[in-house]
């Protein structure tokens, strides 16, 4: 486990290097802000999420060329090791939320939800053995891309998505649509490298739109079956929890006078007819609380550091 | 099918006059093959020919394309009138203006290198008709286009050469897929595809593109195939070439 966490934070730690002194800057101040307003011992509570919110709002590059020129370029390899971590990791969760289901913990869960949760997790779990086998191709080894045996899931709600239907089709949607993001923020990267890059970008393309198919297919099922205000599409970006308008974001920065100020993208992603992406930052900020397994009270409200646009 | 007066069972030998009309209208159909294609384009009006040439350009007219067909198609079931339940109708008009918003995004992109206007493009009404009959062949067929638009999309990404433009193509494919899985789910069938329901089979699939096959997958078309999906389709009179799609 330790093992894992050093492979996810070094990345990061490594992508933020550059940015080190505006990080620091807008933490001091981040941080003098929220000491003004609450008790000194209560600000140590929220350090992990102003970390996150550091992280998330970190980079400065124009927003359409950040896999291209903001943190160093992930290799293929890299990519599709990556890539495993989020397969394991959702395959996983499906294992998980199907034994709910069988074991009577999940009763309520209609047939036609089921059906999907079992469908998904077996695509899930064809996704964790296709990767593992291109990334041996590539030299790597599948056996170290390693996620806690008893992953931290009730970081993505802050509590148990597996105790009641309502709460597992909503984890359920977060973590496909994130997937679907984490999947798109990697097309430039495998673009840039090439005919080296070219069948883990053709793999890549391949999963992205089923994830989406997944995505979609949960939130029908919050709509039909939980009366939920939501769409197949993501007409909200309250309804992910990474940042999807990022022309939005943009704009609410400079408005606030920080220095951080990203370029608005020529691609319209406010419109619900296009879908946001997300850098390997970006995902591992937000899968981190779940791999690390942290204590509930170190646990970063993983939902709240993007809902700020 | 048998209709009211008409005997089809009968064979009577043909009248001299009948078998003279069949004669002149066989001359008249020889004469108008062999007439100059410049000639026949200015017989036929506006119908202009889209050549779609391997490069970036080629690929996001050709995209355009798609969404041009997928964008005409919905406003046609809404007035077809064949869709009731508010839900259906519902994500129908979602549908609609997400292709409308496609495409005026790939024509903001294109600017002067777009290859055609909306109204160049020909559309096959009796063909386009037949997919109007019934709420069941609306719903399919939004799913065959959808479905068809996704492997489209992930046959011509890694051609693309552009950066932006890969991550456009990315940011709509996936909400074509969430249409398709929404549509799907309004009709009861699997959110995602297996083999059996491609257009494209398994073994005609270009092996080379294709590193995952299977319903965990959506595997890529290349704009050859697309293109002859398009044609069965029937929708479309406009005649189509170029390097892309060669």
């Amino acid at each position: 486990m330790k093992l894992c966490f050093n492979w996810i934070v070094q990345p990061m730690v490594n992508a933020l290097l550059p940015y080190r002194h505006l990080y620091n800057i807008l933490c001091d101040r981040l941080s003098q802000a929220w000491s003004n307003i609450l008790a000194p011992a209560k600000s140590a509570v929220l350090i992990l999420p102003l970390l996150l919110v550091c992280l998330v709002f970190a980079p400065t590059a124009p927003a359409y060329a950040q896999s291209a020129s903001q943190s160093a370029r992930l290799s293929p390899r890299q990519v599709v090791e990556y890539a495993l971590t989020l397969e394991k990791l959702e395959a996983d969760f499906y294992r998980r939320a199907i034994a709910a289901v069988q074991s009577g913990a999940l009763t309520g869960v209609p047939d036609i939800a089921k059906a999907a949760l079992v469908s998904y997790g077996e695509d899930e779990a064809q996704h964790v053995t296709d990767l593992s086998a291109v990334l041996r191709s590539l030299g790597g080894n599948p056996a170290a891309i390693v996620i806690p045996a008893n992953p931290n899931y009730s970081a993505i709600l802050n509590r148990d998505p597996f105790a009641n239907p309502t709460d597992l089709l909503l984890a359920g949607q977060y973590v496909e649509d994130l997937g679907v993001a984490a999947y798109k923020g990697q097309v430039q990267n495998l673009l840039a490298a090439g005919e080296a890059g070219k069948t883990v970008l053709a793999g890549a393309l391949e999963i992205h739109t089923v994830e989406a198919r997944h995505a979609a297919g949960i939130r029908f099922l919050r709509q039909t079956l939980l009366n939920a205000d939501v769409r197949p599409w993501i007409r909200n970006a309250s309804s992910v929890i990474y940042n999807e308008n990022r022309g939005t974001v943009a704009v609410s920065m400079e408005s606030q006078g920080k220095q951080m100020i990203q370029s608005p993208s020529p691609i319209p992603f406010a419109s619900e007819a296009f879908d946001g992406y997300a850098t390997r930052e970006e995902v591992l900020a937000l899968v981190g609380p779940i791999l690390t397994a942290a204590k509930p009270s170190m646990m970063a409200p993983s939902r709240s550091v993007t809902l700020s646009n | 099918m048998t209709f009211p007066g008409l005997s089809l069972g009968r064979s009577v030998p043909p009248s001299r006059r009948t078998l003279l009309k069949w004669g002149l209208l066989s001359l008249g159909t020889a004469m108008l093959t062999g007439v100059p294609k410049a000639l026949m384009a200015q017989t036929m009006g506006r119908m202009k020919t889209l050549t779609f040439n391997a490069n970036d350009i080629g690929i996001l007219n050709f995209a355009l394309l798609l969404e041009e067909l997928e964008a005409a198609f919905y406003p046609a079931v809404l007035k077809s009138g064949k869709i009731t339940n508010a839900k259906e109708l519902d994500y129908l008009r979602a549908l609609g203006s997400h292709e409308a918003a496609h495409v005026k995004f790939l024509r903001g992109v294109l600017g002067r290198n777009a290859l055609f206007q909306t109204s160049d493009l020909s559309l096959n009404q009796p063909g386009l008709n037949a997919l109007l009959t019934d709420r069941t062949k609306i719903l399919n067929t939004a799913v065959t286009l959808e479905d068809l638009g996704v492997h489209a999309y992930n046959g011509a990404g890694p051609s693309l050469t552009n950066p932006t433009y890969i991550l456009a193509a990315g940011s709509i494919v996936s909400v074509e897929a969430r249409h398709a899985a929404g549509v799907r789910s309004l009709l009861g069938r699997p959110t995602t595809e297996t083999d059996s329901e491609r257009l494209v089979k398994t073994v005609d699939l270009v092996a080379k593109l294709n590193p995952f096959k299977g319903r965990a997958y959506d595997e890529l078309y290349t704009p050859k195939q697309v293109i002859s999906a398009v044609s069965s389709l029937k929708i479309l009179n406009n005649p189509i070439n170029g390097s892309l799609v060669a």
